[in-house]
């Protein structure tokens, strides 16, 4: 689908913008610090899930991934950078893969680490009250989480390329994930829980109730991703660049 | 031998046609003047034959392939669109490297273009600290890079200072010189008239002129020849005897219309006239297109849009 050289440029642009680096940082520092947080204070709730606090860090952590996905891809919408990107590279389905590609595998890397890290410092201030989280748990939400980012970060980046704009793509996905999921977030067992964060936020719970589980619960985030890179690739092929 | 075949491409834009039915052919070892007033289609041909934005009708190859079909396009082509596309946060010479390593170009032709155009001691500052006549030698090394047959630059003079004007018209001869085929637009005429040696002249998105530049001249601005005496009233009379059409101006000098250096210095010889100076007045570049112009009424009406 891609060749090393292309996937070699898409690599280079994002560690050479100092910016892009510095969201995947602030994804992996937020995080952790509100997972910190979220561990040392009280566990008097009586839906306490150690699991998700422990990880709950990644929910404003994940407007970090969000934002990098779609500056990574919006800087290609300014002053005519898109041409020079595809007169080197005019085979533009391939570049949009390599650019995908260039996305995810460093979130996804520094999405497992953070979700490692927040776990391990929110488990510290939890203390007995997560003793009863196993292993597999642990690593099914530490996995499950690092792979949410990572999805989410490319859902910005298809929109992204769609919208063509950075400010654009942030203006429509962040108030959704702060505000929308937030308001629907009491009525679990509807339709609610089929949106890209809720369903993909599952695997982030020690137990679930309702139709999805962690795993299927991601797969549904990963068709609304699938989706959206669809929708960007479409964009990129079809228009004038 | 690369040459640029346009082959009656037509863009249309939603109602408005950018390019209408152009056909022409960009050939190696010489520098194409691109020129047209602003909106007339320059650029959008150069996109249409870069691949970038989708012909209506007709087509565009370069070296007789289409160019999205090219394995490593920046080893053959090299283009200029646009000084703003080095976003502002690289410096200079990441900003080629990225380029570089999707043609896998070895990162020493990075060096030496950066060498060549002058940027070598601001390579590693961030481009947002460029003026524009370092962006626009950022980009010229950037169609340098994969030392390709043909060079297409959008207006690539502007915002240089005189030296970079100087420069770029030495860098366009070298490389026509070496060969290579080169397309290089402009709406500047003086400009244009220093460094092409061909022309293909645009007017709303259609093809007015595709001629030598000297012949381009020639055909449209007749030659002059001028002239300064101390004695007016022999020359008048020589001149009329022998059928010249000539005109005095208010500081004293005359032009002869439709006249050869070589005859009237004859002429004034044998007329025993005395002459202070006798010089061919060769038409502009600028006159000769205004010429073009004029002639198109429908494309003096209505005004374009920049």
């Amino acid at each position: 689908m891609t060749s090393p050289p292309v996937l070699h440029a898409e690599f280079l642009k994002i560690r050479t913008l100092r910016s892009l680096p510095g969201a995947l940082l602030a994804l992996f520092a937020g995080t952790t610090a509100f997972s910190a947080l979220a561990g040392a204070s009280g566990t008097s709730d009586p839906e306490f899930d150690p699991l998700f606090t422990a990880l709950s860090g990644v929910l404003p952590g994940q407007i970090a991934a969000i934002s990098f996905g779609a500056m990574a891809v919006s800087a290609e919408y300014h002053g005519g950078a898109l041409r020079l990107s595809l007169a080197a590279v005019p085979q533009r389905g391939r570049w949009f893969v390599a650019k995908l590609t260039a996305i995810a595998v460093p979130t996804l890397f520094v999405g497992l680490a953070t979700a490692f890290a927040a776990l391990v410092v929110a488990r510290a201030g939890l203390g007995s009250a997560a003793s009863g989280l196993t292993v597999a748990e642990d690593v099914r939400g530490v996995v499950g989480c690092g792979i949410y980012v990572t999805l989410m970060a490319l859902s910005a980046a298809g929109l992204t390329a769609v919208l063509r704009s950075g400010v654009a793509t942030l203006s429509v996905l962040i108030p959704f994930i702060l505000v929308v999921s937030f308001v629907i977030d009491d009525a679990a067992g509807t339709v609610a829980d089929f949106l890209p964060d809720q369903a993909g936020q599952i695997v982030l719970h020690q137990t679930y109730e309702g139709t999805l589980g962690p795993w299927s619960g991601l797969m549904v985030t990963a068709l609304w991703t699938v989706a959206a890179m669809l929708a960007g690739a479409w964009s990129v092929r079809r228009r004038d660049a | 031998m690369t040459s640029i075949d346009v082959q009656d491409l037509t863009k249309e834009y939603g109602t408005r046609r950018a390019v209408d039915h152009l056909t022409f052919r960009v050939e190696p070892g010489r520098v194409t003047g691109f020129l047209g007033p602003n909106g007339a289609g320059k650029s959008t041909t150069m996109r249409l034959v870069l691949g970038l934005d989708r012909p209506t009708s007709g087509t565009a190859m370069v070296g007789g392939r289409a160019y999205p079909t090219l394995n490593e396009p920046l080893r053959h082509v090299g283009a200029l669109l646009d000084a703003q596309a080095a976003h502002g946060s690289r410096t200079g010479r990441d900003h080629l490297r990225v380029l570089a390593a999707s043609n896998r170009i070895p990162n020493r032709r990075v060096d030496a273009v950066l060498e060549e155009t002058g940027l070598a001691s601001v390579a590693r500052r961030r481009v947002k600290t460029y003026s524009l006549g370092m962006r626009q030698r950022l980009g010229i090394a950037a169609a340098l890079l994969g030392d390709p047959e043909v060079v297409m630059l959008d207006e690539p003079s502007n915002g240089l200072d005189p030296e970079g004007i100087i420069w770029i018209r030495e860098l366009l001869g070298r490389l026509a010189e070496e060969g290579r085929t080169v397309l290089v637009s402009s709406h500047l005429m003086n400009e244009t008239a220093s460094f092409a040696d061909h022309l293909v002249v645009l007017g709303r998105g259609r093809l007015l002129a595709d001629t030598p530049m000297r012949a381009f001249i020639h055909a449209r601005v007749e030659p002059r020849v001028r002239i300064r005496t101390t004695d007016a009233a022999a020359l008048e009379t020589a001149l009329s005897r022998y059928g010249h059409d000539a005109v005095q101006h208010e500081d004293g000098h005359w032009s002869v219309r439709h006249a050869r250096v070589d005859d009237i210095g004859r002429m004034a010889a044998e007329a025993g006239v005395t002459l202070l100076e006798l010089a061919p007045e060769e038409g502009t570049l600028e006159q000769a297109y205004l010429d073009l112009t004029a002639g198109e009424a429908e494309f003096t009406a209505q005004p374009q849009e920049a």
